[in-house]
């Protein structure tokens, strides 16, 4: 186990093995390759005309998510026609949980803040049944593209795509949205089991970083929000700075926001942390979930699910 | 003739085809979209919706991504493919056909989904899918 630890750096070992209290599993589960997860676009077929197509893959659905299934060998899954026709989306099955807590309804007006390349926004269309408005944006040109290719290939009828900074974005949109999904730009540090690339850059002075980034990115989305209106924000990162801070941070600014707490059946996820490096968090953010690779054969996820109250101030 | 006029009477679309969805012209291309999408003003959007077809001097062309939303619901134009066919018609290339249907854009349908748009020239149809990446 040793030789497993000492294939990341030793400051992500030193911190980590500190919040995850079954590290070496983690570890372990951190090295093994990801099963290959596609999820059926029910906006162009249903489960059970697409399933048949690909029974050669013997497709296993999961058990928290009706219209997504893993597979035990994905290799030739994305050159099938199934998924140019965009019949299928391969997804990894953590980054199907925050569109599934957010829980987009159809004729709703949604703000995907940072949506390239498009994973959750065309889940979300498709739980919205291809209904309402869902405003998609990001700031990297080069990644719009791939938002743009996944949205047609999707056939989303309900996406306008922005590009722009966010938090500008989010000011034009102050108390219109009925929901509003900031997955937010991180170290990544959870998607190390899909590419080793996340665990080359890492760095702490990154994480700071991402901090500052997410930290206007919360703000922005909650204001964004109805009276009434939820929002989720998501990372792929385990850094409790770019996480349960993050969250503190939104509460900090805006004392009356709700932290509601997170079910999903199946699927298990753990709570929150309370402290970290000498400072405490406040007991709600404990209703913050994290999900990790070693609970359900995934990557990393953390996810809040706020709420703006019906009386907050605007 | 209007786009939308001439894509039903093309491909026998009832006249409910677009029921509660919106079109907007943008510089020779009809994109389509839920109303909110189409009324939505609170930014400058890169794009509105999915792309319905393009205009030109002597022709309107629907697109392959509208097409596998609208298609299954044409009477007419419709060219069934085998699994084979598709590929090479996803792969840009042609494929002869021997259907009855009169020449211009038809709606390329393997097993019940619609593969995309291709322009057929009897006996050849010829792929208007666009390419992302090569298929095996």
């Amino acid at each position: 186990m040793r030789a497993k630890r000492d294939l990341f750096p030793p400051l992500f070992v030193a911190r980590y093995e500190r919040i995850i209290n079954d590290f070496d599993d983690f570890i372990s589960a951190m090295l093994t390759p990801l099963p290959k997860v596609f999820r059926i676009n029910t906006i162009k077929a249903l489960p059970d005309k697409v399933l048949p197509l690909l029974k050669d893959f013997k497709p296993q659905q999961l058990p928290y998510n009706p219209v997504a299934y893993v597979v035990k060998d994905g290799m030739g899954l994305g050159r099938r026609l199934e998924h140019f026709l965009g019949l299928i989306y391969i997804q990894e099955a953590a980054s199907m949980v925050p569109p599934l807590v957010l829980a987009p309804q159809p004729g709703e007006t949604v703000l995907d803040i940072a949506a390239a390349p498009g994973s959750k926004t065309t889940q979300m269309s498709a739980m919205m049944n291809n209904r309402g408005l869902i405003i998609a944006n990001d700031l990297s040109y080069q990644r719009i593209r791939g938002l743009v290719g996944n949205v047609d290939r999707m056939g989303c009828l309900n996406v306008v795509i922005c590009r722009g900074d966010g938090i500008i974005l989010a000011k034009k949109l102050s108390n219109s949205c009925d929901r509003v999904l900031v997955d937010a730009p991180c170290s990544s540090e959870g998607t190390i089991r899909k590419s080793k690339e996340a665990l080359e850059r890492w760095s702490f002075r990154g994480i700071e970083n991402f901090s500052r980034v997410q930290k206007g990115l919360i703000v922005a989305g909650y204001q964004a929000l109805k009276p009434g209106g939820k929002m989720v924000y998501s990372t792929c990162t385990i850094a409790p700075e770019e996480n349960e801070a993050v969250v503190t941070y939104l509460l900090s600014r805006f004392p009356e926001a709700e932290i509601l707490p997170i079910e999903l059946a199946h699927l298990k996820m753990r709570p929150a942390i309370r402290e970290w490096e000498g400072k405490g968090y406040p007991s709600v953010i404990e209703s913050c979930r994290r999900i990790f690779p070693q609970d359900n054969d995934t990557e990393v996820f953390f996810i809040a699910l706020i709420r703006k109250p019906d009386n907050a101030p605007s | 003739m209007h786009p939308v006029d001439f894509l039903s009477r093309r491909f026998g679309f009832s006249a409910e085809w677009l029921r509660d969805l919106k079109i907007q012209e943008d510089q020779g291309t009809i994109f389509v979209g839920t109303p909110e999408v189409m009324k939505f003003r609170e930014a400058k959007p890169l794009r509105r919706g999915i792309r319905l077809c393009r205009i030109f001097p002597a022709s309107i062309k629907p697109t392959t991504f509208a097409m596998q939303i609208f298609g299954r619901l044409a009477t007419r134009s419709r060219i069934e493919v085998s699994e084979e066919q598709a590929r090479v018609l996803i792969n840009g290339g042609e494929i002869e056909v021997g259907a009855t249907i009169e020449n211009g854009y038809v709606i390329v349908f393997w097993r019940e989904f619609v593969v995309g748009v291709g322009l057929y020239k009897k006996p050849i149809l010829k792929s208007c899918i666009p390419m992302f990446r090569p298929l095996d």
